[in-house]
């Protein structure tokens, strides 16, 4: 009797101790417990305040699967570089669900699968038929180098600096892009912060930039009401995204993978002749893409790695950047009014920020408030779309010159 | 194995390494110069190609006028065949009027009352340069937003 009575309390406790519920009480595990509640902050924003919801529900899933102690979805020991490289044998039979998914992320895969979508869906005719739209999506670009400065001087190393600079771009693919290959692993920020970061300002978009936009540019300046843009042809669509490529590859090899592959979505998109090729990509690709992309990045924010004051570091300078940013397009907006002559209305300024297409509806909007008969929309989609290549391009010049 | 194209031989920072200010710095005034030198090149290269397509695009429009003097001859059915476009549109306006007024009357007419049409006049467009028609279809496309 005294045996079975024995055994039977050393089974239960050894599945008490085998228990998450255990390890959410052992030592640290209260970091695990604020992380699953602040996922279930994200699960809010996302359901109830509809905030970026197709990104921020799988990234705050897999913030909670990664948290629940003994679960064993992701093993962050297995992407620590030895001899710097990842031990991708080791990943693949030891590796849980998530360590498997976040594969994609760390080869780099995903981003640019998510640019081929984006391509796919995006209309490149308010930027061509008015290509000065160019300028301000490179000016925007402003918040990521000028965040460069900010974070170094804080102390950030060049890797941490980059990663965290490149927020600025309000482009989630593309933080995750830069952070993926300058993050090696080791360091107390990683791509899961950045990602974290960047998606949650570019939720925040609405409520961050309408107060700087307002702030520099007077009524005068944001009633302004811009000409109607010319009609582009097909042909011009169709030559578009092959020159950009080009172009860009040429000057910024390490840009290619993104703005190749946006290019290569638009295309198919132009040329009328791959309507299969369309629907996959920019439908069940681009949805399974997001998916695996957005529970991995959530599966990397543990609960030791996000609960740091560098974290606190990374949010600031995130909402820093973003708001340097605006104010930058915002400027040269301003300075295009002027030159101009009053023709350039400069709230279009801030919405070379990409974060497409939520910076150009925020242009309209506040143009609409103060003059409803005044639309910016198509003007504004201009430097919007200016910014995603914009961003890959500075994403690209990071990469080059920070090893 | 696989390997990532060396974009250049020796990178400029090491990422493990913290910034100096020099380096911080160059850094941002080369990113910002690299940016914008490639988007300037895009701006030019849509400059160019924007300008070849306009000419192309009204190259069709020329060629009738060209061909118009050669069939001289024919003067006299050519000026029967081509009506002034401005009679049928006033024409076209009276219809379209009479038959929105129909419509008007119709529906006053189901709830006993009766309409009078006392006069047409063009409304302003606000200066945005859209018909009322479009800019009642610009409004319902971009309320949402």
């Amino acid at each position: 009797m005294g045996g079975v009575l024995d055994f039977f309390t050393n089974t239960l406790g050894g599945l008490w101790s085998d228990s998450g519920l255990h390890a959410l009480f052992a030592d640290g595990g209260w970091k695990n417990l604020i992380m699953i509640l602040v996922s279930f902050v994200f699960m809010y924003l996302a359901i109830a305040k509809g905030f970026e919801p197709l990104l921020l529900l799988p990234i705050s899933f897999g913030m909670l699967l990664t948290n629940l102690p003994m679960a064993g979805l992701y093993h962050p020991d297995l992407w620590v570089l030895v001899d710097g490289h990842v031990n991708y044998g080791e990943v693949l039979k030891e590796g849980g669900l998530l360590d498997i998914l976040y594969l994609g992320v760390k080869l780099q895969l995903y981003p640019p699968l998510i640019f081929l979508g984006i391509g796919c869906m995006t209309d490149f005719s308010p930027l061509i038929a008015n290509p000065k739209s160019f300028l301000l999506g490179a000016a925007a670009q402003g918040g990521i180098f000028f965040t460069f400065v900010v974070a170094g001087l804080l102390g950030f190393t060049a890797a941490e600096a980059g990663s965290i600079a490149i927020i600025g771009g309000a482009d989630g693919p593309t933080a995750i892009y830069v952070s993926t290959r300058l993050l090696t692993g080791g360091g107390a920020i990683t791509t899961g912060n950045i990602a974290l970061a960047a998606y949650t300002y570019m939720a925040l978009v609405p409520i961050i930039q309408p107060p700087i936009m307002k702030a520099l540019t007077s009524k005068k300046e944001r009633s302004v009401k811009m000409e109607q843009l010319r009609t582009v042809s097909k042909t011009e669509k169709i030559i578009f995204p092959i020159a950009v490529t080009i172009i860009v590859s040429l000057l910024v090899p390490s840009a290619a993978p993104l703005v190749g592959m946006l290019m290569f979505g638009n295309l198919l998109k132009e040329s009328g002749v791959a309507a299969r090729l369309i629907d996959t990509a920019q439908n069940a690709l681009m949805n399974i893409i997001t998916i695996f992309l957005g529970v991995s990045v959530g599966a990397t924010t543990k609960a030791d790695q996000i609960i740091n004051i560098k974290f606190g570091g990374v949010m600031l300078l995130g909402v820093i950047a973003f708001s340097l940013g605006t104010t930058c397009g915002l400027i040269f907006g301003k300075i295009m009014y002027k030159v101009t002559g009053g023709k350039v209305n400069p709230l279009i300024g801030s919405a070379g920020v990409s974060a497409v297409p939520m910076a150009a509806r925020i242009s309209q909007k506040v143009g609409a408030e103060t003059d409803p008969t005044n639309f910016l929309l198509m003007h504004a989609m201009g430097p919007n779309v200016a910014g995603v290549i914009g961003s890959a391009v500075a994403a690209g010049v990071l990469l080059s010159v920070i090893g | 194995m696989f390997s990532y194209p060396v974009m250049l031989a020796d990178k400029v920072l090491h990422g493990t390494e913290k910034l100096t200010g020099t380096e911080i710095v160059s850094m941002t005034l080369i990113g910002l110069l690299v940016v914008f030198f490639a988007l300037l090149i895009l701006v030019a290269f849509l400059y160019c190609s924007g300008g070849f397509f306009k000419k192309t695009a009204a190259a069709p429009k020329a060629a009738p006028k060209k061909e118009a003097p050669k069939a001289a001859p024919a003067k006299a059915p050519v000026k029967a065949a081509v009506p002034k476009p401005a009679a049928p549109a006033a024409e076209d306006d009276s219809e379209v009027i009479a038959v929105i007024m129909a419509a008007i009357s119709a529906m006053g007419a189901a709830e006993g009352k009766q309409y009078q049409l006392r006069s047409v006049r063009q409304v302003s467009r606000g200066g945005s340069g859209r018909s009322v028609w479009a800019q009642a279809g610009v409004l319902d496309a971009t309320r949402p937003f």
